[in-house]
């Protein structure tokens, strides 16, 4: 009897031993949200970008969910690294776990990336991506502030933060560039999971004459379309292209590619991955971009102004422009 | 500060539309509460209809199908209540917690494994049919517009008054709550005057879910209810019970919402996201003060 166990343990072992050789060739990754999929725009792109790794390379992915519970950041992280070989950490939630650098010393063989905050130094298997959002808004706010009709435009920023301010601050000085009696109008959901509360802001923009406005809120922008196409104003989608969500009302989106930023890092890392060191991913690189759909959706910009707007992002690149920021 | 900004047309609107779903909700708390199980599950409950109408309305390409199928959901959630804390004697507070619990995860489960989508739902042929909107016509800039499912709430809570305070069988639904023994003494039964009070908690909150996923949004989202349902429960406390002070209640609730979201421009946007909790802890202080007089909660008579 136990030398019957004892065999069944050695087969299974060499079994595992096996299975995780094979799995070793190409790197695995997982990737560990801060809160869930279905927003249509920051996570989904990030799914996308392993979605596109397992594709192309038959690269072994891994999804994990936090829910934005704080207590669930390290423990979603640990889990990634005990799965995975890379470790992708999706939201600036995961500061702090990452900050204290005890996972970073428990798994040194891992390689980690944080993608949408920047963290340098806190070891050679750390590295961060942070995203010019700026210079993709500026571009958004100037076609806003070239199409209203009111003079008003409006944005639905997630919260307060950092982040969504350099969204912000793009926008706005888009916006005086291109109409300077322009006015921009700001509301914060304090919420990216709540659709009902995109809308109620989208509505309270509106009745204060906003006739374009800019979502930046995640799954809360869903409601922000919603409102358009009741009301009937126009809005402009983020992170991913949009459009197809309500082609009629969503005149372009700021794309801010978080999935093929992991794409490339992943399946170039020897190109790409230099832990300790922050990589900005910007419009120069394209990674950030304007978009407006396909083109057999209807299409609201003029070709003017989308060439305006392609002199514009040539500028920016060449940095004859310097859009403001709120980071660094 | 512009007033005007904030004492609108639109924020009126504003707070017409999104009260209904804690209206609703709320009717269907308090007519458990006047039974004396007063049910907290409720969040859960608007989470299964708004998940359960969305997909009704979804394969049949109707919006009265979507409606069925939250009222179905409902019944089923009211019976499970039902059954765990009237059959079953289980503690209400705790069966209604693990049930807020569980109807998230439900939910999450089944959009997962039987659509294959997560976080949200978007249907890739076919689309969520809303409930009929009434254009009321334009007044001034603002074009007026109110879903059938707000007059629909406004109908039933001056029904849910009528028959609690003006029917036998409001009576009894009162007394299963306040005195059962007396129920008994007169030849009936308090168990199923509690039925009842559960089953048209699940029909009336399945009820807001449906107008949350299809009347004012049309998709499905994990968690859609974002709390409205404890909101709810503390309308019910506020009012005691009276479903015309409960009205009054919500209506508040949701016009410091909808005004705190338009003073974002004078205020850090931070502070008036705390507004209707603020709101909510004023209105327990007062009720506090004023209880100190009438002794202990219960349902108003």
């Amino acid at each position: 009897m136990k030398k019957c166990v004892s065999w069944i343990l050695f087969v299974l072992m060499l079994v595992t031993l096996f299975s995780t050789a094979a799995s070793a060739e190409t790197p695995s990754v997982a990737i560990v949200l801060a809160n869930t999929l279905g927003d249509r725009s920051f996570y989904d792109s990030a799914k996308e970008g392993i979605d596109r790794l397992e594709a192309d390379f038959g690269t072994v992915t891994k999804v994990i969910h936090c829910y934005e519970d704080a207590s669930q950041y390290e423990i979603g992280l640990d889990q990634g690294a005990q799965a995975c070989d890379i470790v992708v950490a999706v939201g600036w939630q995961f500061w702090d776990a990452l900050d204290s650098g005890v996972i970073l010393e428990d798994y040194p063989d891992k390689k980690f990336l944080f993608v949408d905050n920047g963290l340098a130094d806190r070891g050679d298997n750390l590295m961060s991506i942070v995203y010019a959002q700026n210079e993709g808004s500026f571009l958004v706010g100037y076609i806003a502030g070239k199409m209203t009709k009111t003079g008003k435009i409006g944005a639905v920023g997630g919260q307060d933060s950092d982040t969504i301010n350099d969204f912000i601050v793009g926008y706005k000085a888009g916006a005086a560039l291109a109409n300077p009696d322009c006015e921009v109008l700001v509301q914060y959901s304090n919420d990216y999971e709540d659709p009902a509360k995109g809308k109620e802001c989208a509505l309270a923009l509106h009745s204060m004459d906003c006739d374009i406005i800019f979502q930046i809120a995640g799954k809360t922008g869903e409601g922000v379309f919603e409102a358009a196409r009741e009301a009937g104003f126009y809005a402009i989608g983020v992170d991913g292209d949009q459009k197809y969500i309500n082609p009629d009302v969503i005149i372009c989106s700021m794309v801010k590619d978080v999935g093929r930023s992991i794409y490339e890092v992943v399946s170039h890392p020897d190109e790409y991955f230099k832990g300790g060191t922050i990589w900005k991913a910007d419009m120069a690189t394209g990674f950030i971009d304007v978009v407006y759909g396909t083109e057999d959706m209807p299409q609201q910009v003029s070709d003017e102004l989308k060439s305006e707007v392609e002199e514009l992002k040539q500028k920016i690149i060449s940095g004859e422009i310097v859009v403001p920021t709120t980071l660094e | 500060m512009n007033l005007g900004t904030i004492f609108s047309l639109s924020t009126l609107l504003n707070t017409v539309n999104t009260s209904t779903i804690v209206i609703l909700a709320a009717l269907g708390c308090l007519m458990t509460d006047q039974a004396g199980i007063m049910c907290i599950g409720i969040d859960g409950m608007i989470i299964i209809g708004a998940f359960a109408g969305a997909m009704g309305s979804w394969l049949c390409g109707s919006w009265v199908m979507g409606l069925v199928f939250a009222l179905a959901a409902g019944l089923l959630s009211g019976l499970f209540y039902g059954v765990l804390v009237i059959r079953y004697h289980s503690d209400e507070f705790i069966i209604g917690v693990a049930f807020n619990l569980f109807a998230q995860a439900l939910t999450t489960f089944l959009l997962r494994t039987l659509i294959g989508q997560s976080g949200s739902f978007h249907p890739t042929t076919g689309e969520v049919v809303k409930i009929p909107v009434l254009q009321l016509g334009r007044v001034g800039d603002t074009q007026v517009q109110i879903s059938i499912m707000v007059l629909l709430a406004w109908f039933l809570v001056l029904a849910m008054w009528v028959f609690l305070y003006k029917t036998p069988q409001g009576f009894w639904l009162h007394a299963s709550g306040e005195h059962p023994e007396s129920l008994r003494s007169v030849g009936r039964s308090p168990e199923k005057q509690r039925y009842f009070a559960s089953l048209g908690c699940g029909l009336l909150c399945t009820l807001a879910g449906a107008y949350l996923s299809m009347g004012y949004l049309s998709t499905f989202t994990e968690n859609m209810s974002a709390s409205k349902g404890y909101v709810a429960v503390a309308c019910v406390i506020f009012g005691r019970s009276n479903p015309l002070i409960v009205f009054f209640a919500t209506l508040l609730f949701g016009f410091i919402e909808a005004a705190g979201l338009r003073m974002q421009g004078f205020i850090d946007p931070t502070l008036t996201a705390t507004f209707p909790y603020v709101g909510t802890i004023l209105m327990m202080v007062f009720l506090a003060l004023r209880q100190r007089t009438r002794r202990g909660h219960r349902a108003a008579k």
